[in-house]
């Protein structure tokens, strides 16, 4: 049971933070390797927050997502404005260098945060219900936003720049809100990781973790939310089940995304948004006959 | 007497050596529908780019309303009021043929994020008032029947059709049109032109038409003018009639040459 139970807390710690990264990737196009920088600035604040100051723990989660979406304005705004605008793949490596300069900030400041060490003594706050109820929120929380004014203008972004901006979107701000949007889903994340394992060290947030979320994403499906989570659970789960052939699932991990990505190039789900409207049918009708 | 919307006062940008548009001066009234011809590389993109503030101007005034834009950014300039379609259509493939549209009533979003997030009532309330607005603009043009379809799946002519109508829903006072017509048949062309009519008729746009296709300039600047432009600069304007027979533009359009006989082609072709 605590191994299933471990199982899906991960994996529900790991919905939230690609579905974070999906509203940036997979509708506004901007593709991030960094995105454990903001997982660990999530992670860290929360913890320190609840040990320093004694906050509580349903108020230092969001604060750590709050946390992480500041954090990421110090990377968007010299990123999206005016003439150094950043590109595509140089967008990619600028966050790149934004996370692995939060590892190493975390990694050698030792008051409060441990450094090296890491930080202990967090207690286990992470139950299952507590992480499904944020993922199912986050997924909730995503759909709505994508299927909003903010979320077309996003897509319109992603889709083509140039008549975006002609269509009167402004660029910088759209930009901006889509990753601080994504920024903050992953401080959440982070934060809720840090009360599951009950220790937190630089190594965690490393680029390993930052090209799972990015995998997740494009395997899972451009403009989708359901591709990306479903992935994000795969993700997780497939290396468990997995585990029996010992060092030989990792090479059936890394053959069956060559293969996905062969004949799936769009993703498992890709350009499928799920579509909530047949429910909220299904349940007004039955109010209706209620 | 009215001020004009669109004023252009020796105008010119130039790309390393190149002058791509060179002392243009202009003047558009309100509602005015006027053709912008030349060949090939004569810089009437380029002009409709200044216009748009998609590229700087290396000197020159634009002045829209009375006022300079010189400087300020595409998405300020479309809430200001100028809209434009692009040469190489560029519609939003993978977006509905109604989300197309509805982008342009939205692109200022009428709440806030956490507005978005918990999709409050007001949120909810601001879509319905955008939806019924774009599809109301969709009818207008005869697309109601195709909102849920994705853009890139629509035929050529329809996706011109559909850039038309995103370039309206943001309410424009002057419509940049880049070569509507291109690409399409007499048929397709017929029905553009009786759209762009009426379009211009009922809204009062001021409107500047790039566009090849002759008959369609024609048609549609039978009681305005044409400027017609050659190397970056504008050869001629008036009247379509003027234009035609302005040996100017026609040198322009057919070139002069010196045949074995000291005749010019100009002189041959008339003499045809």
């Amino acid at each position: 049971m605590g191994y299933l139970s471990t199982i899906c807390i991960l994996s529900c710690i790991n919905i939230t933070a690609v579905l974070g990264l999906a509203v940036l990737t997979g509708y506004t196009g901007l593709f991030s390797i960094g995105h454990a920088g903001f997982m660990a600035i999530g992670a860290y604040s929360s913890a320190v927050l609840f040990l320093e100051l004694n906050l509580p723990f349903w108020l230092v989660v969001p604060l750590g997502g709050l946390a992480a979406g500041c954090s990421s304005v110090i990377i968007g705004y010299p990123a999206f404005r005016g003439l150094g605008k950043l590109r595509g793949d140089y967008f990619a490596i600028a966050t790149l260098g934004f996370s692995e300069t939060v590892r190493l900030l975390l990694n050698n400041t030792y008051p409060h945060f441990g450094g090296a060490y890491g930080l202990t003594g967090i207690p286990p706050l992470t139950s299952l219900p507590v992480a499904a109820g944020v993922a199912v929120l986050a997924l909730l929380g995503a759909h709505n936003l994508m299927t909003s004014q903010h979320g077309k203008n996003c897509v319109a972004v992603g889709q083509d720049e140039v008549a975006a901006q002609m269509m009167g979107v402004n660029l910088f701000t759209t930009k901006l809100k889509a990753l601080f949007i994504s920024a903050a889903y992953a401080g959440v994340a982070g934060a809720l990781f840090g009360f599951y394992m009950t220790y937190l060290s630089p190594g965690n947030f490393g680029i390993g973790l930052s090209s799972d979320l990015l995998a997740a994403v494009v395997f899972g499906g451009m403009q989708s939310l359901i591709g990306p989570a479903v992935t994000a659970f795969l993700l997780v789960a497939i290396p468990e089940f997995l585990r029996f052939l010992v060092e030989w699932r990792l090479i059936i991990y890394g053959i069956l995304f060559v293969v996905v990505m062969v004949y799936r190039p769009q993703g498992l789900l890709g350009y499928r948004d799920l579509d909530f409207s047949r429910f909220w049918r299904a349940v007004h009708g039955l109010r209706g006959r209620g | 007497m009215d001020a004009p919307v669109l004023e252009l006062k020796g105008l010119s940008v130039a790309f390393g050596g190149v002058r791509a548009v060179h002392g243009v001066d202009l003047t558009l009234a309100r509602g005015e529908l006027l053709g912008l011809i030349g060949p090939n590389g004569a810089g009437k993109s380029t002009l409709l780019n200044l216009i748009s503030g998609a590229i700087a101007p290396t000197s020159g005034q634009i002045l829209f309303n009375g006022r300079s834009i010189v400087g300020i950014a595409p998405d300020q300039l479309c809430h200001l009021g100028i809209s434009r379609t692009f040469q190489n259509i560029r519609l939003f493939p993978r977006m509905t043929v109604f989300e197309n549209v509805a982008l342009g009533l939205h692109a200022r979003p009428h709440y806030s994020l956490a507005d978005a997030f918990f999709c409050t009532p007001r949120a909810c309330r601001m879509d319905a008032a955008a939806r019924e607005r774009a599809n109301g603009l969709l009818e207008q043009v005869g697309l109601e029947g195709l909102a849920g379809k994705r853009a890139g799946d629509l035929s050529y002519g329809l996706q011109r059709r559909l850039e038309l109508v995103r370039a309206m829903a943001t309410e424009p006072e002057l419509l940049l049109l880049d070569e509507p017509a291109a690409g399409m048949n007499e048929d397709e062309c017929e029905q553009l032109t009786r759209l762009i009519r009426r379009i211009h008729e009922e809204f009062h746009y001021g409107v500047i038409l790039i566009e090849h296709h002759i008959k369609v300039v024609m048609e549609l600047c039978r009681d305005s003018r044409i400027y017609v432009m050659n190397l970056g600069e504008i050869l001629s304007s008036g009247s379509p009639r003027d234009i035609q027979s302005d040996p100017k533009v026609i040198s322009a359009y057919l070139g002069e040459k010196r045949t074995s006989h000291g005749q010019t082609r100009r002189q041959l072709s008339r003499s045809r």
